[in-house]
């Protein structure tokens, strides 16, 4: 092509001067020309082409073949990282415990950031960070990477974005909502920046709840949209994991908790609501809590689940199973007369007492009015291997399956190791440790005529199997006495709701602290309601009030009353009892 | 002759052969194209569809509605003021849980 248009303006240059050659007359024509030179460029040709079609047949069928591909593919092929969900955390009802949203962390590479310092406070105020902090992390040129912020909402990202500041990249990831906040932090936990499980349920069911991340090998175009895939791995979501939690009793539960707490000055406290007939986890309160939200401020005190993981000696609410024990082994009768005067009683060196002097009371009223005197002579009717036994069978010393990290067993020691001071300071909740939830899960054994049912936290459509503990004559028998319990005469008149039938017992527990009881009590009730046909057990625990109220009856059956009653109405329960409030219960709670 | 009709022939089939292959291989990547934003739109639907999810349960909060139905000065009904019906036995049998469709 060149060639030809510089011979056609050399034929117009000649044209122009009006000097014509003929092409038969070119003299160049008449040059002769030795044959090996058209010889010899063939030749070169020739051996251009071999090095060609070589040098080809290098690259094709060579051994540098899949290096070739490689950076072929490298130029239009990407593999992308395909993100699986979190699964999220339901309540029974489907309201969302626990949900992840895709979020950014925007990060940056120092040495290639140019801004000025508009933009860096535009940045700063975008991330909500300290323009200083911001800055010196910008000026950090020892580092190639740098996070400016983690788990950053997708809107903020794009308007940094929008400024178009070089050395600024954002990376996708996860960020958890927990839209309930503080009430059931203790159940659900919280995760991760890396969206890991950390505590609770999400610790728990990390397996299901995790997703794992696909991926897939994708052909871009000129403008980069996707136009072929082909899936590597492909995604799996996590999937979704729904409590046994009801949110609205849950929320019941932590408001009721936490008025006591501080109108006691507490040092904290705990509850759980059970249902009886599944013995599904229908709320799981604790003060002080946190907001799995803000993940900063973080402190072990309010993190701790102390209806699963803290053991306390549970007091007098351990006395219906020494006592049903007892009953179940024939050695007394609801109706036996025990002498309780004066309301001590020395057992080898050691002396042991009630709160009040009562005198002759029948086994019934032993429970109601929580003797000890009464208690402890009941258990040492019986062998002590006989009550470990029984102890065992009600679960305590052992931890249960729930499947929730951290749940202990709480300490009942061997009988062989028994004295019999320590025999009778166990039946009445002495030299044991128990968790709240054991103690709730022991007290279903009387709301459900003798059988025990296992706690679960997950939402069960089949009915879990019960274990028989007790026969149904002798839970009967108990329930009437817990009823006592909370009657004029018994130790809690302040568990009573309107409507519904309640009974439960109330533990006053002295601390343990370096060995030595101490004047700081652990205040607790566990009861069940409507006595008629239970449907929810509900323990309560109030660690240390600050106040001169110290007692299970004055702290923790108020509490319980709460709860209870919303929680029955909020479930629907028909009523078994009487509607009106009893004015001596008005009263009561209207005192101090 | 009538060789060189048939060359002309499959050389026009070979020809149409190829434009159609790369009509075909243009149309599934545009197709594509659109099945790909389709899905990108679907994701992000799905990431709405959570987050409303997760506004849904912020404010039905059951302690965001207490502080309204204070403000409204509504108070829950107490035991007495409840009127209870008794149902007749089979529905009384199966209460309707709250929620329930029936």
């Amino acid at each position: 092509m060149k060639t030809s248009q510089s011979r056609k303006s050399v034929r117009g240059a000649r044209k122009d001067r009006g000097d014509r050659v003929g092409f038969n007359a070119n003299p160049l024509l008449t040059v002769a020309i030795p044959a090996w030179r058209s010889k010899l460029l063939l030749f070169v040709l020739f051996v251009s082409f071999v090095a060609l079609g070589g040098r080809a047949f290098y690259l094709m069928g060579g051994v540098t073949t899949a290096f070739l591909q490689r950076q072929g593919e490298a130029r239009y092929a990407r593999t992308l990282e395909v993100p699986a969900t979190r699964g999220r955390v339901t309540d029974r009802n489907g309201i969302v415990l626990a949900s992840s949203v895709p979020a950014r962390a925007v990060w940056a590479i120092p040495d290639d950031v140019e801004a000025t310092s508009a933009q860096v406070v535009e940045i700063a105020r975008l991330l909500n960070v300290n323009v200083g902090e911001l800055k010196r992390r910008l000026a950090n040129d020892d580092r190639s990477f740098v996070y400016l912020r983690r788990q950053v909402d997708v809107e903020v990202v794009e308007r940094i974005d929008e400024l178009k500041i070089p050395g600024i990249h954002a990376s996708r990831e996860f960020k958890r909502y927990y839209p309930e906040g503080m009430n059931s932090a203790h159940v659900v936990g919280f995760t991760n920046v890396e969206d890991r499980g950390q505590e609770g349920v999400e610790l728990a069911f990390e397996r299901e709840l995790a997703g794992r991340a696909g991926s897939r090998r994708v052909i871009k175009d000129r403008l980069g949209r996707i136009v072929e895939d082909d899936w590597l791995r492909e995604p799996v979501d996590g999937r979704d994991v729904a409590l046994s939690i009801d949110s609205r009793v849950q929320y019941i539960a932590f408001s009721a908790l936490k008025g006591a707490v501080e109108k006691h000055r507490a040092k904290a406290g705990a509850a759980i609501v059970v249902d009886v007939r599944t013995g599904e986890v229908l709320a799981l309160a604790n003060w002080p809590s946190y907001d799995p939200n803000v993940r900063g401020r973080l402190s072990g005190d309010a993190i701790r689940n102390r209806v699963l993981t803290d053991t306390f000696e549970p007091g007098s609410t351990m006395k219906p199973f020494s006592v049903a024990t007892a009953l179940e082994a024939g050695k007394v009768r609801p109706d036996t007369r025990i002498q309780t005067a004066p309301g001590r009683m020395t057992i080898g060196d050691r002396t042991i007492g009630d709160a009040h002097a009562h005198g002759v009371l029948t086994v019934e009223e032993v429970v109601a009015k929580s003797s000890n005197v009464g208690t402890a002579k009941i258990a040492l009717e019986l062998p002590a291997q006989a009550l470990w036994e029984a102890y065992t069978a009600f679960g305590f010393g052992q931890a249960p399956r729930i499947g929730f990290p951290g749940a202990v067993a709480g300490r009942l020691r061997p009988a062989k190791t028994w004295r019999p001071i320590e025999q009778a300071t166990i039946s009445y909740g002495h030299g044991v440790s128990v968790t709240l939830a054991q103690m709730a899960r022991a007290y279903t054994v009387f709301a459900r005529d003798g059988e025990m049912v296992s706690l679960t936290l997950t939402k069960s459509d089949s009915s879990t199997p019960a274990v028989r503990v007790l026969s149904a004559d002798t839970a009967r028998a108990m329930r009437r006495m817990l009823e006592m319990a909370v009657g004029d005469e018994g130790t809690a008149p302040a568990a009573r709701i309107a409507g519904y039938r309640v009974a439960g017992k109330t533990g006053t527990a002295q601390k343990l602290k370096n060995g030595q009881y101490v004047k700081e009590y652990v205040a607790s009730f566990v009861g069940f309601a409507p006595v008629s046909d239970p449907r929810v057990v509900i323990a309560v625990m109030v660690d240390e009030p600050g106040t001169d109220v110290y007692y299970g009856g004055q702290v923790a059956a108020p509490v319980f009353a709460q709860i209870a009653g919303a929680t029955l109405r909020t479930l629907q329960v028909a009523p078994d009892g009487p509607l009106e409030t009893p004015k001596a219960l008005v009263a009561l709670r209207q005192a101090p | 002759m009538i060789r060189r009709a048939w060359l002309v022939l499959v050389t026009l089939l070979l020809f149409s052969c190829a434009l159609a292959l790369i009509t075909a291989q243009f149309r599934s990547r545009s197709l594509f194209v659109d099945l790909e934003s389709a899905q990108q739109e679907a994701r992000q639907l799905d990431v709405d569809y959570d987050r409303l999810k997760i506004d849904l349960a912020r404010l039905s909060q059951p302690a965001s509605v207490e502080r309204a139905a204070q403000k409204l000065g509504f108070r829950a009904p107490d035991a007495a003021q409840t009127v209870y019906l008794n149902l007749p036995q089979s529905s009384a049998a199966s209460p309707v849980a709250p929620g329930s469709k029936r």
